[in-house]
């Protein structure tokens, strides 16, 4: 089939009136795709809504690692203190403040064997 | 002919279809116009610049720090770690302009006012936190930084989460960042729950922030590449609920650092530091001092203590240097085992009961002093011989100067072949940096003579660090086999230095030091010690042992190991003096420290548990 200017020319035209006419679909036939024609926006909206979960998803990760991160300082600062006050001068001389007898060993352990 | 009448039939439309009509045209105009205002948006629309760059998403690149790993002692106990520490700036000049700018000018007068007052409030409860400045004087700082419009005014030092939780309700400050003008910064500063305690072995740094780059001392400069992890880098992308990170930009995942398992044992390590101290803390004339304790079986360091006085010589003890691997000097007597072990090893002799002619402690062959003890020896036991035995008992230089002429006058290398072989030339690989390799003088050596040969042999001319010393008498506790001291990593077996009959011999003898020699000292302790003593002078600038006052620098040491019977630990105590008129001997300071830091262990260590069956 020759290609002149003045068949695009018509098919522009014919194509601008169904368009108006809301026909332009049905000359197209594409009546027989609805359903992939459906089925594609629906991949579309499935894609923005899977977007803006992944979105919210990983505000919340951040959101957790700022908590975490949060715990694990309380953490470190908690195990710091703790390995100060078990200090083998620190535990004596708390005893010594609290005035208990408890004082470092001042002979070997027993060891019972079976 | 009729004429066919033309009827032109129009589509008959009902009122739906031509409102759905109108719709469809209404949102076809409509989409067009979109359409068109969408092309015209790509196409030719040039945004206001400012507008542009507030509206567009920002990527920004975010450097994660590592944390550094942890260093642990041999009972999981922490000694080293990252903390958080909070850094306090203040925007000094909050709602100032806001205040001045405003119309109601009483109204902003008012403010300005209140905001003063809580200022003042504020100024109060930093004074509480940190007493170094009073009230009035932070209230002075804060208006003064308003008045000169500072936006970042340094307040107090870095404090811990605990504070900064007090510090984030202080008057002011709680009414949030806009008003109040604090700003925290935070930073991951390395702590060291045990503080001072084996400083020089565990090494220091601040942050995590560089690599430990001004020095390398410690555990933590040594294994630093290993301590301090991977920087992490990431970008992040602006959502309309906050930032998240953009998985379309390329990202390294930080690694933190590892953490690192030592053999130190921090409670055999304060009672070290403890032992040490009490023995030289009174002791103005002593400039510094290290004991280290070590497992007989795998070379484990136990603990490294090492104090020198700071402020120039005329302060406190503290960690300054690490004198039990970066300090080599003549170490005096305790060398004296040395050539007792090539002597038995070598067959040149066969008995510690054998005997030499005291010769009035006259050294034949050599220009070596003449051995005062001998001479008194004589006196005390109405005799003209010594046995080998009481010779080291007694630490007796001409002994063992006369037994090392006479066995290898002619052989000197053969000598000093045993000392090779007991690795006591040479510095093994080490986890602190500045092990520092031994002099041992060769014939070859200029001015080598025979009194060098004698001198060795009681332990000058050569150069030892207390390690060294310390690493071939674990070899005598550990049944002649050497093992290589370490503080991180599995024991390393070097060889067999000795026979086991010749280490056992050398423990009879080391028993006999410290029963009946000249480290009585630790006769009573708990555990059966066996050790030598040691004491060397160092040499002034003019070459000589003493100065012109007649004063010495001593090095007293003691080295050993316990229980003498069954050998769990080796330790070493060196005290270097200053030039001093005091004497400062190996069975002295070094002598009960080493007391001390046994009958403490015995206690606590199950090597000393009694053992009931049930």
């Amino acid at each position: 089939m020759k290609l002149s200017f003045a068949k695009i020319w018509t098919l522009i035209k014919n194509s601008f009136k169904a368009v108006l006419k809301g026909e332009f679909l049905f000359r197209l036939n594409t009546q027989n795709y609805f359903i992939h024609i459906v089925y594609t926006f629906f991949l579309f909206a499935l894609i923005i809504w899977m977007s803006l979960k992944i979105d919210n998803a990983m505000l919340r990760v951040e959101k957790n690692n700022r908590e975490i991160e949060e715990l694990e300082i309380v953490n470190s600062q908690k195990t710091f203190e703790l390995v100060q006050v078990s200090k083998r001068s620190a535990v004596k001389d708390r005893l010594k403040k609290m005035k208990s007898t408890v004082t470092e060993n001042e002979k070997p352990a027993y060891k019972i064997d079976k | 002919m009729r004429k066919k009448a033309v009827i032109k039939t129009r589509k008959k439309r009902d009122r739906i279809s031509v409102i759905l009509y109108v719709l469809y045209l209404v949102m076809l105009i409509g989409s067009t116009c979109l359409i068109g205002k969408l092309v015209y948006l790509q196409a030719w629309f040039k945004p206001d610049p400012r507008i542009k760059a507030a509206l567009t998403p920002q990527s920004t690149r975010i450097v994660t720090q590592p944390v550094r790993g942890n260093i642990y002692d041999c009972k999981g106990k922490l000694l080293a770690m990252s903390c958080p520490n909070y850094i306090l700036h203040m925007d000094c000049t909050v709602q100032k302009s806001n205040y001045e700018h405003m119309k109601d000018r009483e109204k902003g007068m008012r403010l300005e006012n209140e905001w003063r007052a809580k200022a003042m409030d504020l100024s109060v409860e930093l004074a509480k936190v940190f007493p170094e400045k009073k009230a009035r004087d932070y209230y002075k700082m804060i208006i003064n930084g308003r008045e000169k419009g500072s936006k970042y005014l340094a307040i107090g030092t870095p404090v811990d989460r605990k504070t900064r939780n007090r510090i984030i309700e202080f008057p002011l400050w709680n009414e949030g960042a806009y008003k109040g003008g604090l700003i925290i910064e935070n930073d991951n500063i390395r702590v060291y729950p045990y503080e001072k305690l084996a400083r020089r072995t565990i090494g220091f740094v601040r942050s995590n922030k560089s690599g430990v780059s001004n020095t390398h001392i410690g555990l933590e400069g040594h294994y630093d590449k290993y301590l301090h992890g991977q920087e992490g880098i990431e970008w992040q992308r602006l959502t309309d609920n906050g930032k998240v990170r953009d998985y379309d930009s390329t990202y390294c995942t930080v690694v933190d650092g590892q953490d690192l398992y030592t053999t130190l044992d921090i409670d055999y390590q304060e009672i070290a530091d403890k032992a040490l101290r009490k023995g030289i803390e009174n002791e103005p004339d002593v400039e510094g001092g290290c004991l280290v304790l070590m497992d007989v079986k795998t070379g484990a360091i136990r603990a490294m203590v090492n104090l020198t006085r700071d402020n120039g010589g005329r302060g406190r003890f503290e960690e300054i240097s690490n004198m039990a691997i970066g300090r080599k000097a003549e170490p005096g007597s305790v060398f004296k085992t040395v050539t007792l072990m090539t002597l038995l090893e070598d067959g040149k002799i066969s008995s510690l009961d054998q005997t030499i002619p005291t010769n009035h402690g006259k050294v034949e062959g050599a220009k070596i002093p003449v051995d005062a003890h001998i001479q008194q020896y004589e006196v005390q036991n109405h005799t003209n011989r010594i046995s080998i035995l009481k010779g080291f008992e007694m630490s007796s230089n001409y002994v063992f100067a006369t037994l090392a002429l006479q066995n290898y006058v002619n052989e000197p290398e053969r000598f000093l072949s045993y000392i090779n072989k007991y690795h006591l030339n040479e510095t093994p690989d080490f986890d602190l940096d500045g092990w520092r390799t031994p002099t041992i003088p060769t014939p070859q050596t200029r001015y080598w003579t025979n009194a060098d040969l004698a001198a060795i042999a009681y332990g000058y001319s050569t150069q030892e660090t207390p390690l060294h010393i310390l690493m071939f008498y674990n070899a005598i506790a550990n049944k002649g086999v050497m093992m290589k001291p370490y503080i991180v990593g599995e024991p390393v077996k070097m060889d067999a230095i000795c026979s086991e009959q010749t280490a056992k011999t050398l423990t009879r003898a080391l028993q006999g030091v410290t029963n009946e020699g000249t480290a009585k000292a630790l006769k009573d302790a708990r555990s059966n010690v066996a050790g030598k003593t040691g004491t060397s002078f160092a040499t002034f600038d003019n070459g000589k042992y003493q100065d012109e006052h007649g004063r010495r620098k001593y090095l007293g040491t003691f080295a050993g190991f316990f229980p003498a019977e069954d050998p769990q630990y080796s330790v070493i105590c060196s005290i270097y003096s200053k030039a001093t008129t005091k004497s400062f001997q190996g069975g002295g300071i070094p002598a009960v420290a080493v007391k001390s830091l046994v009958d403490q262990i015995y206690n606590i260590d199950p090597y000393g548990q009694i053992r009931i069956t049930k």
